[in-house]
């Protein structure tokens, strides 16, 4: 907002003291590039427009939130709804999508079958380099209907089906280079999580967790805006740290945090502010590597490297009302000396079944009662990660 | 053992120093702070009572309140009894409150002083509790004597307050202020409290720089007021004040004025008639501290149906931008940066790194001293009163001791140029020799 009057003003300026005419100069030349550079995002944002591939982007939220919609009438069931209306909803499909993914935003899915599951402890093998730079691939056992929320590291968010992303052929025999990349991730950020949102309508917060144990607390309310402006936030409070899960919880729930090094610490989500906090205190070396929700009848269990595995009942869990606890160690200090670490950790239930990414690329089933009563997986490669398998009984957790 | 302190209990700025007989040491009071021995005179208190000061209550500010969620409640605050022709009506009203403020940030609290009069200003309501001047200032205070015990390692019993050569023009209530004032410093933990005025502090710290007799005006420009004394210095038991003086006019004011003649038009002043509620939101803007009871949803709906109806949307979507982002006070800070610098350079920018604020202002000195030209005048006249009320002229002052943040602004000082002379102008430290003065009064 540039009047003449003002830009004569100046003039007097440079005229009363001729040393300000270069200020002015610069600061004038700054602002005319902010300007430039907004000018072009406007001109591209126009071009989007009048070729319709603004009016697509949205046309595919809608088609999305149809679909959500249509989830939620499935998961209140019939009642409520004519019986000609629920006949007419469109079958959900059946699959499981296995969703294995790294840091640079490369997504794997494979697809197994139903009856796989089951039965088979041995699925097959990711070959290439599944390890690349050091950085752990992280796992995610969904229903292939589910939509996905990509949380960056910079607190961008974007939106994925599930079915978007192209399946592996189920041949037992995967190659990571036929991975695929459907939010490449931008300069400087990178994937931090891909969080299953099918269940938003359902939710009533967004927690993001940080590496640091930084919690912060989201209304789903505000869904809309996120979405729309693609910015959840990076919910942490240090610059080095990093944004490292999201999850959607109700009222009342339970969320848990393991560190690498065994910190095990329970916060009620109703106690979590909605700026950013550190919740937990961890030492230089330490950083979170799971955090979840757990209900009452479910229990913990822990991974180490080695395929170790720690299992807890959830009674264990104290919440912690303080800023500054150091949570639950379920690591012995010796043991903590002799080098060992968690590799994750997750909320089972009896049925549910542990799928498990070593670093040959073997991915391999188990059935969570057996390893919880051996302790220990039976496996002989180190342990990348792993994902739970929900028994077929049970919904998938909001 | 225990000290005896100087404190500044300034508009913008305070700072507490002990002097030992020989030297002064100013305390590091907020490490966090550019300069550390200057505490910024700001206040957070949070939804559970825990109170902050200083960078830290600012630090806590942002990270509690940009960009937070709110969720307004329907509260009932009361009811109102009214009589028309022979009818009674009891009405109840409700208020809006946003359930998720995390706390409540205040600044001015010495302002706030200075208007504590029956009816006038008496104090605030912070969540469940209502905090009187006082207990805000003693809140204030306790906090300040905690850090410098802290520091010094020895209880703090007794401390010297600067005080403005005039609370009010009105003798009772200027009474009434520093009572205000003392009963807080007592309530905060101090056993022995007394007053000095502050340019007579600030002689006192310019004294141990000269080493024969002089005749000073103390030209004490700060945040809140500005003071004036006229001085005999230099001779050990013939320090004399000749007068003093005073006028509310100082920096808050300035950037008051620079918001409402530059600032407004960014957010629809010019392009909004005839619509009394909005004009009422943008003439808020200067007065940082009331914009967020504002963001409530009707005000919300307010903008936005008028947006919605093509009026100014880009400066009405800057408008609320500004009060539903919680950018008031990082807005209010830019624009008294800008006037800072402008002490030093030709020209400044007001912005602010908004999306939704399109707030880009060059600003000038030119500008600067066309906007504060009033208060200029009046300042003139209350200097040039007090120097006539000590019966010395312009040629018999020897020395001319600038103190406070606004007496750096080129315009006043080319004002006292002008009257005395350039080589009579003297620049003392403009945050600490107020302090350093009253400790030097507390260790007399």
């Amino acid at each position: 907002m540039t009047s003449l009057q003002k830009i004569d003003e100046w003039i007097k300026e440079a005229e009363e003291r001729p040393q300000s005419a270069l200020m002015i100069l610069r600061l004038i030349a700054g602002r005319l590039r902010e300007l430039t550079e907004r000018n072009e995002e406007l001109l591209a944002e126009n071009i989007a427009l009048q070729d319709g591939s603004r009016v697509e982007d949205y046309s595919r939220r809608i088609t999305h939130l149809e679909y959500q919609l249509e989830m939620l009438k499935r998961r209140f069931g019939p009642e409520g709804l004519k019986a000609a209306e629920a006949l007419a909803l469109p079958a959900v499909p059946q699959t499981i999508s296995l969703i294995i993914y790294q840091a640079r935003g490369k997504i794997v899915r494979i697809e197994p079958s139903l009856q796989e599951l089951k039965g088979i402890v041995s699925l097959g093998q990711i070959t290439g380099d599944v390890f690349p730079w050091g950085e752990f691939p992280r796992m995610l056992v969904v229903p292939s209907a589910e939509e996905l929320l990509m949380v960056f590291t910079s607190g961008r968010v974007s939106t994925c089906a599930v079915a978007q992303v192209p399946v592996l052929e189920n041949d037992s025999l995967w190659n990571w280079d036929q991975a695929s990349l459907p939010d490449e991730p931008h300069g400087g950020e990178l994937l931090s999580a891909l969080m299953p949102f099918a269940s938003l309508p359902l939710a009533d917060f967004f927690v993001q967790i940080s590496r640091r144990g930084c919690v912060k607390k989201t209304m789903t309310s505000l869904a809309d805006n996120i979405l729309t402006n693609h910015y959840l936030g990076r919910g942490t409070l240090q610059k080095a740290d990093k944004p490292f899960e999201v999850v959607l919880c109700r009222k009342n729930a339970r969320l848990v945090m393991v560190t690498y090094e065994g910190r095990l610490l329970g916060l009620d989500v109703d106690d979590l502010t909605y700026s950013t906090e550190e919740r937990i205190r961890l030492e230089p070396h330490d950083h979170v590597i799971a955090s979840f929700l757990i209900e009452p009848d479910e229990s913990l269990i822990c991974l180490t490297q080695n395929g170790k595995v720690i299992h807890r009942e959830s009674s264990v869990i104290e919440p912690a009302k303080s800023a500054s606890a150091r949570g639950q160690a379920l690591i012995s200090p010796s043991r903590l000396e002799q080098g060992t670490r968690f590799i994750g950790a997750a909320a089972i239930r009896e049925l549910d079944r542990v799928l498990v990414l070593d670093t040959a690329g073997g991915l391999t089933l188990h059935a969570c009662r057996e390893i919880t009563g051996s302790g220990a997986l039976p496996i002989s490669e180190p342990v990348l990660a792993f994902g739970i398998v929900l028994a077929p009984s049970q919904e998938t957790k909001p | 053992m225990s000290f005896r302190v100087g404190l500044d209990f300034g508009t913008s700025n305070s700072g507490v120093a002990v002097y030992d007989g020989q030297q002064v040491r100013l305390l590091p009071i907020d490490r966090k702070n550019v300069l550390p021995e200057v505490v910024k005179t700001v206040l957070y208190i949070t939804r559970d009572y825990h109170a902050s000061i200083g960078q830290e209550a600012i630090e806590l500010y942002y990270r509690h309140n940009v960009n937070r969620q709110r969720h307004y409640v329907k509260q009932w605050a009361g009811e109102i009894d009214y009589t028309g022709a022979d009818l009674h009506y009891v009405r109840d009203v409700y208020v809006y409150v946003d359930e998720l403020k995390p706390g409540r940030l205040m600044q001015y609290l010495k302002t706030a002083l200075r208007k504590n009069t029956p009816g006038g200003y008496e104090g605030t309501q912070i969540f469940e509790r209502f905090y009187t001047v006082g207990e805000l200032v003693q809140v204030y205070l306790g906090l300040l004597k905690k850090r410098a015990e802290e520091l010094l390692g020895e209880p703090i019993r007794s401390a010297t307050l600067g005080r403005p050569v005039q609370y009010s023009s009105s003798q009772e209530q200027d009474a009434k202020s520093e009572e205000t004032m003392r009963q807080a410093a007592l309530a905060a933990g101090f056993e022995n409290v007394d007053f000095e005025l502050e340019p007579v502090a600030a002689a006192l710290d310019y004294e141990r720089s000269i080493s024969s007799p002089q005749n000073a005006v103390i030209f004490d420009f700060g945040g809140g007021t500005l003071d004036i004394a006229v001085m005999h210095l230099g001779e050990k038991n013939g320090r004399k004040v000749y007068a003093s003086g005073g006028v509310d006019i100082a920096g808050s004011d300035f950037d008051r004025a620079i918001i409402e003649k530059r600032m407004l038009p960014h957010f629809g002043l010019g392009q909004v008639d005839h619509q009394p509620a909005i004009l009422e939101l943008i003439n808020s803007v200067p007065d940082w501290m009331a914009l967020p009871d504002l963001a409530t949803p009707q005000n919300k709906n307010l903008l936005e149906k008028a947006m919605r109806a093509g009026l100014a949307p880009v400066r009405l979507k800057a408008l609320q931008a500004l009060i539903y982002n919680d950018m008031a006070f990082t807005f209010y800070n830019r624009v008294e940066s800008a006037k800072i610098s402008l002490s030093d350079q030709g020209a400044a920018v007001i912005s602010l790194e908004d999306r939704d604020i399109p707030v880009w202002e060059l600003y000038t000195r030119n500008q600067f001293e066309a906007d504060i030209l009033e208060f200029q005048s009046r300042v003139e006249k209350v200097l040039l009163d007090t120097l006539a009320a000590s019966g010395l002229e312009p040629g018999s002052v020897d020395a001319v001791v600038k103190t406070g943040g606004s007496s750096n602004i080129p315009l006043f000082t080319g004002m006292l140029v002008r009257i005395f002379g350039a080589e009579k102008v003297k620049k003392s430290n403009p945050f600490s020799s107020v302090a350093a003065g009253l400790a030097i009064r507390a260790g007399l």
